[in-house]
């Protein structure tokens, strides 16, 4: 039985392998130059990806959240039950009508009901999860209570701090696009905003350079672990058929 | 108190009554306010003088001549009106009440001084004898006349007999007083007319003989009115040189004999509006013998109709009486008023074409604009209202004198055709030529005297033979051509039995203005607003000449020739040819194929991006093939993993452990690269309970890969030592309904089977009964999510993100911020993490030496090739500043 | 159309944010989400029926690339069907994942590691200015601090810039901007409750 399940697994893996070397060289074939291969494999990947999330929302929610419950909730006597299952069902309808042009319009009511959700969620999110904790984190610098209790330094936490506030403080006016016309015609932001807004650049600038590093560095490790995939490969096919 | 005579039975009544008190007929005029667009004219209700100078800049230019030329006049006539003081002057005595009201032109008199300015008309001028004298300064009183065009003193009758028996229409036509000095000009020049005719009345025309000779024998007295015997008088000195034919005759009968109103045959007239007197008043005996036949046979029938048919008794009362009486003609009258048209028509048409078309006013030209001169003699107001077909569209009471062109020259030129009658009214004969007034001393003018039909037909102008007369189906003819306002006359069935109008309230107030009731001869007030729309122009010329706004068309808008025929093909001169050819050559130049400058760049960016590549593809091949370890693993533990090297002390053994997956396959390498280490060191230490949930459709599928690959070791399986909740869609939605209530988010794992009575979640319920979160992600966007949609729920459980390193940097606010537990960023987190996992090696170390060599190279890559950047650019630019 | 839509969104909008923060609203919050989250993925579906009638489209027409498109038609209709035959954790469902999608996605990634250093080195080139520079030299900086020496860590940038950079000096910038993207986000979030933004369409 083991030994079954290996001689299966060993042609899935080598098929994997296969397929991922092949789709692995006709991606880096991009290097050299566009070309048909390139297409072919972007073109089949986007499908084959599109199939497979297909899939999963056939499997992950459509059955279980939809199909699964109908016949229990349509036998079911309780009401409310019938109007959880039944309500999705409805929204369903209406968003499948977009496929329609004709009757795009009714799918607006599902899509009304998203956005109200979403904006909901993010209006909360935003205010418990991101404003007050980072306003609250940016003041902490400056707490010497705080920075006793942690057993640090104030001085060195107070001038972290200081850069940090600056750095967010400044950003925040660089996205500060109002402006006044000049005598000249041109738009200028006023004075001291203009300069608050040039040190914001900098922060800006070196942030953008740690997420540049950053994706690099995941792009870089991608490379790698195509590189490593195939020499694995590589290895399989020795291993596999005695090379 | 005055005593009236009623017209009608002869009855004495008072002033102030307004029907007779015996026969019921009516006493005093129908008129109505002058003022008061909002009021409608009510039977009985006498007009009051009204204010309408302001109006005056509407009325046609004719008639604020005429007003002009009357004023003017009133100074320059007084001969004149005291010569031709024929008609009783005691008529207007008992009527001076009732005779101001409201006619077609009430109450314009009271126009401002300004108005004296006007221009007068030739025709009137002519008429007046000057037109150049300045007008009267004497003061004019509101009191309505009629036509407007005399004082109210203008109407005064030398003869009491008169005044009670003659229509009011007529007494409105009796010469002037002598002492009269603000008379009008109008009056004296109807009288002039009178005057004039009285030989016309001895030459009777034989084609008119058979209306006549149905009229009684005419009686010329002087109480005829001025303007008839002025028609006679004109009639009979162009006659003369004139031919005989259909039309050359009609004048003639026109002058004294209104043959269309004489063969009525009892239908009763009114002709002036103010006159209230039933047309029986007019056929009365006392009408002397120069009463013209046509008022001597006026129908016994008092009726004040308007001549609609649809309304034989709710007679507007502006219509002037004498038109509107003719409603009450008897349909059995036919006959007679067939005649009764021709003659008037052709009447009217000799006379128009005697009168040079800028001496002619426009609602007189208009009768005669037809080149048929017996359809279209009939002014357009009196034919609009019968529905004969093919009327000129002409501003209705003007009567569609467009097309009709009479000019002076003409007129001169052919005294013949002048003639020639196109229609005009016998009462509008008086718009003849000034010379034939002016000729025509005031003394010579004799008693009208109507011309019997022997008469007549001793008329030199008898030798041509007449026509219509020899045609005897010409009688059918006219009928078809009678004038549309006889027609409905005819057709109304209230005509038939005329009565006298006793009950005030049966009539329907009109809806228009009153002014502009006043100023219409009939019901043709629609007309009128043609002259105030915006097209102001002022006609100078031809039969619409004095009025605005009647011709839409531009001035030479209408071609006067063929249009000119231009070629087709392009001529062009050789300054345009060679221009063109320069344009030509621009085109070119720029829709040629341009050698691209920056074909050389690309071709260096090709070898620069084949350069990194190579170098890039070398040192990771070299390395992982060669699987070196030559680079030290990093040594320095980051801030945000301090805390997660002894994570593994916080957590009891087999505590339930979430684990949220979000990355996509492409960071798969990295990702597991970096959480192997961590997720290896705990369930080695702790064996955790794992239980992953996804938020994006791959990520159950890699962490299966993940729990198959660098965590196999460990065997967990599926649904006992961990479980897999597989996809949670919607976003941040569904992780927010996954941190407020696990249960109803996820209730079925991956396999679709009830998760949450299986081990691995075994007394867990809720986000913050998990021992710890882990999230694995490739996204800051996610990671915010995440830590943003739990903050509250997830309780003071350790939070640990493994992500990607280009979500470290926006990850690192939350670190600080004590949301996040501990951040493993990318791979080099989890080479740092795999040296603390008791020394196991892992994924990040095997890629640890590539992965130095490249950021190695990026760094020289960077830092050399930024420099030689920088320099050449500046050398680029300094270039560009050169070569400007 | 419109009036109902917007009803709908701020109806539904106003009860999960009052779940936030009361009590008495959550089980109508849980209601609404779990709602939403099973919307939320038929929308998805909608999004993939796009795709194909897009790509159908380009088939009928014969356009240029079509045969392409009928590539990625026969890998989605192929990969549905056997999807919807079997489940993603069957081992084919997980031999497409990681023979094909995987290994493209990754190796996309890789190229975008030749992109991004051709990018760097051309940057000066063309943007000589306070924050290309600034923009370069932190790039640079992580990278040598990211990288070690055979014996070790780089010095003084490994152990001691390039926390003190990625810790303090991009912190500042990113607070800066998370705060900006949360209030951006919070106004987006109101203007929608306020039914001034109605981005869900509606006649």
């Amino acid at each position: 039985m083991q030994g079954k399940v290996n001689k299966m697994n060993i042609p899935l893996d080598l098929l994997s392998g296969v397929l991922s070397f092949l789709f692995t060289i006709l991606i880096l074939s991009y290097l050299i130059g566009d070309n048909p291969l390139f297409r072919i494999a972007t073109y089949l990947f986007v499908g084959i990806a599109s199939g497979y999330v297909a899939t999963v929302i056939w499997w992950q929610v459509l059955v279980p959240r939809l199909m699964t419950p109908l016949l229990p909730a349509l036998n079911s006597d309780s009401l409310a039950l019938k109007i959880f299952v039944l309500v999705p069902w409805l929204g369903m309808a209406f968003i499948l009508m977009k496929i329609s042009p004709r009757l795009s319009g009714i799918a607006s009511l599902t899509m009304a009901f998203l956005v109200g959700a979403g904006a909901a969620v993010i209006i909360a999110g935003a205010v418990t999860g991101t404003l007050i904790p980072q306003f609250e984190a940016t003041i902490n610098f400056f707490d010497r209570d705080l920075a006793a209790a942690r057993n640090i330094d104030f001085l060195e936490v107070a001038g972290n701090g200081a850069i940090i506030l600056a750095g967010a403080v400044t950003s925040l006016v660089y996205f500060h696009f109002g402006a006044r016309p000049q005598a000249d015609g041109s738009m200028r932001r006023f004075g001291l905003i203009e300069i608050i807004a040039w040190v914001g650049r900098i922060f800006i600038g070196i942030t953008l350079g740690a997420i540049f590093a950053g994706v690099y560095a995941a792009a870089l490790t991608a490379l790698i672990e195509r590189i490593s995939s195939i020499f694995d490969f590589i290895t399989l096919l020795r291993t596999t058929f005695g090379l | 108190m005055e005593i009236i005579k009623c017209p009608s039975c002869g009855e004495n009544n008072t002033s102030d009554m307004e029907f007779c008190q015996n026969c019921q007929a009516r006493l005093q005029p129908l008129t109505g306010p002058l003022k008061g667009e909002d009021k409608a004219i009510k039977p009985g209700q006498i007009p009051t003088n009204k204010s309408t100078a302001e109006l005056e800049p509407l009325l046609p230019k004719w008639l604020k001549d005429a007003r002009d030329s009357a004023r003017t006049g009133e100074e320059e006539k007084p001969a004149q009106t005291s010569s031709a003081n024929q008609m009783p002057a005691q008529q207007a005595a008992p009527k001076k009440p009732s005779a101001p009201a409201g006619d077609f032109l009430s109450g314009l008199q009271a126009q401002s001084g300004d108005d004296e300015d006007d221009e007068v008309p030739d025709w009137l001028a002519s008429i007046t004898g000057d037109t150049s004298k300045p007008k009267s300064a004497a003061e004019e009183t509101t009191d309505t006349r009629w036509v407007e065009m005399g004082n109210r003193n203008d109407y005064a009758q030398e003869d009491a007999a008169a005044d009670a028996d003659t229509p009011s229409w007529l007494a409105g036509l009796q010469p002037l007083e002598p002492h009269t000095e603000e008379k009008d000009e109008l009056t004296d020049w109807f009288r002039t007319a009178a005057e004039e005719q009285k030989p016309s009345y001895q030459d009777p025309a034989p084609i008119f003989e058979s209306p006549v000779e149905q009229m009684p024998p005419a009686k010329p007295v002087d109480d005829t009115p001025d303007w008839l015997r002025q028609m006679a008088a004109d009639a009979e000195a162009k006659l003369e040189p004139v031919q005989a034919d259909v039309y050359q005759d009609a004048p003639e009968f026109s002058l004294d004999a209104p043959d269309w109103l004489s063969n009525l045959g009892g239908a009763a007239m009114e002709s002036k509006p103010e006159s209230a007197q039933p047309v029986k008043q007019q056929e009365s005996t006392e009408f002397p013998l120069e009463t013209p036949d046509w008022l001597s046979s006026l129908g016994s029938v008092e009726i004040e109709s308007k001549p609609e048919p649809a309304q034989p008794v709710e007679i507007p009362l502006e219509t002037p009486d004498w038109l509107s009486s003719l409603g009450g003609a008897e349909a059995a009258q036919m006959s007679e008023e067939e005649s009764v048209v021709f003659a008037e028509s052709s009447l009217a048409g000799s006379e128009a074409e005697e009168i040079p078309s800028f001496d002619i006013p426009d609602w007189m030209k208009s009768s005669a604009d037809d080149a048929k001169p017996l359809q279209d003699t009939t002014p357009r107001w009196l034919r609009e209202e019968s529905n004969l077909a093919g009327e000129p569209e002409v501003p209705a009471w003007l009567s569609g004198t467009g097309s009709f062109e009479l000019s002076s020259e003409k007129a001169e030129e052919t005294p013949a055709q002048s003639e020639d009658s196109e229609g005009i009214p016998a009462w509008l004969k008086a718009a003849e030529p000034h010379h034939f007034i002016e000729e025509t001393p005031a003394a010579e003018v004799g008693p009208l005297q109507t011309p019997s039909a022997e008469e007549e037909r001793s008329r030199p102008f008898n030798a041509e033979p007449p026509a219509f007369e020899a045609d005897p189906t010409a009688t059918e003819d006219l009928f078809t051509e009678m004038p549309s306002w006889l027609s409905d006359a005819m057709e109304q069935p209230s005509s038939s039995t005329p009565t006298a109008i006793t009950n005030t309230d049966a009539l329907s107030p009109s809806e228009l203005p009153s002014w502009v009731q006043a100023m219409r001869p009939v019901d043709a007030s629609a007309s009128q607003p043609a002259s105030l729309s915006s097209d102001q122009t002022l006609e100078s010329r031809g039969a619409l000449a004095g009025l605005q706004g009647v011709l839409p068309a531009v001035p030479g808008y209408m071609p006067t020739s063929k249009p000119k025929a231009y070629s087709i093909k392009l001529t062009a001169s050789d300054e345009q040819l060679a221009h063109a050819e320069i344009l030509e050559q621009i085109l070119a130049a720029e829709t040629a194929p341009v050698p691209l400058e920056v074909f050389s760049n690309l071709r260096a960016s090709r070898s620069l991006r084949w350069l990194i590549s190579a170098l890039l593809l070398i040192g990771t091949i070299l390395t992982v093939s060669l699987r070196t370890q030559i680079f030290a693993s990093p040594s320095g533990v980051p801030n945000e993993m301090r805390n997660l090297l002894f994570i593994s002390q916080s957590i009891p053994d087999n505590a339930p452990i979430l684990v949220a997956m979000d990355y996509e396959p492409s960071r798969a390498g990295e990702m597991q690269a970096a959480a192997a280490p961590l997720l290896d060191n705990l369930m080695l230490l702790r064996a955790p309970r794992l239980t992953f949930i996804a938020t994006n459709e791959t990520g159950a599928i890699l962490a299966e890969r993940l729990m198959a690959g660098p965590l196999a070791v460990h065997n967990y399986t599926d649904r006992v030592s961990y479980l897999n909740l597989g996809y949670l869609p919607g976003g941040q939605l569904g992780i927010r309904a996954f941190a407020q209530s696990p249960t109803l988010a996820a209730p079925l794992d991956i396999s679709l089977q009830p998760a949450w009575e299986t081990p691995p979640l075994e007394g867990v319920i809720a986000l913050n009964q998990f021992a710890a979160m882990i999230l694995i992600t490739d996204n800051a966007e996610a990671a915010r999510i995440w830590i943003e949609q739990t903050q509250e729920l997830r309780g003071t459980m350790p939070f640990i993100i493994i992500s990607s390193a280009q979500a470290a940097p926006m990850i690192q606010p939350y670190y600080n911020s004590a949301q996040v537990t501990g951040i493993i960023p990318g791979l080099q987190g989890g080479a740092v993490f795999e040296q603390y996992n008791a020394s196991r090696p892992g994924t990040a170390r095997s890629y640890w030496d590539a992965y130095s060599l490249g950021m190695l190279l990026a760094v020289v890559l960077v830092f050399g090739g930024g420099l030689w950047s920088l320099i050449s650019g500046m050398r680029e630019r300094a270039n560009a500043g050169e070569g400007k | 159309m419109r009036i109902i839509t917007a009803v709908i969104a701020i109806a539904t909008g106003t009860l999960i944010l009052l779940g936030y923060f009361f009590e008495a609203f959550t089980d109508i919050q849980t209601l609404l989400l779990n709602w939403a989250v099973i919307l939320a993925g038929v929308a998805a579906i909608v999004g993939i029926f796009n795709l194909i009638a897009v790509h159908a489209d380009k088939i009928r027409r014969a356009e240029k690339g079509s045969v392409y498109s009928a590539l990625l038609l026969i890998g989605l209709v192929g990969t549905l069907l056997v999807g919807m035959l079997l489940t993603p954790r069957h081992p084919v469902m997980q031999l497409l994942l990681n023979g094909i999608i995987l290994p493209v996605e990754a190796a996309l990634m890789a190229l975008l590691a030749v992109s991004l250093l051709y990018a760097a080195i051309r940057l000066l080139r063309r943007r000589t200015d306070v924050m290309g520079i600034v923009f370069l030299l932190t790039a640079i900086i992580l990278f040598l601090g990211s990288a070690t020496l055979p014996f070790g860590d780089m010095p003084l940038f490994g152990t001691l810039i390039h926390p003190w950079v990625t810790q303090i000096w991009a912190l500042g910038g990113a607070r800066g901007i998370l705060i900006g993207v949360a209030l951006g986000t919070l106004t987006t979030g109101l203007r929608v409750l306020f039914g001034v933004d109605r981005p869900y369409g509606g006649n």
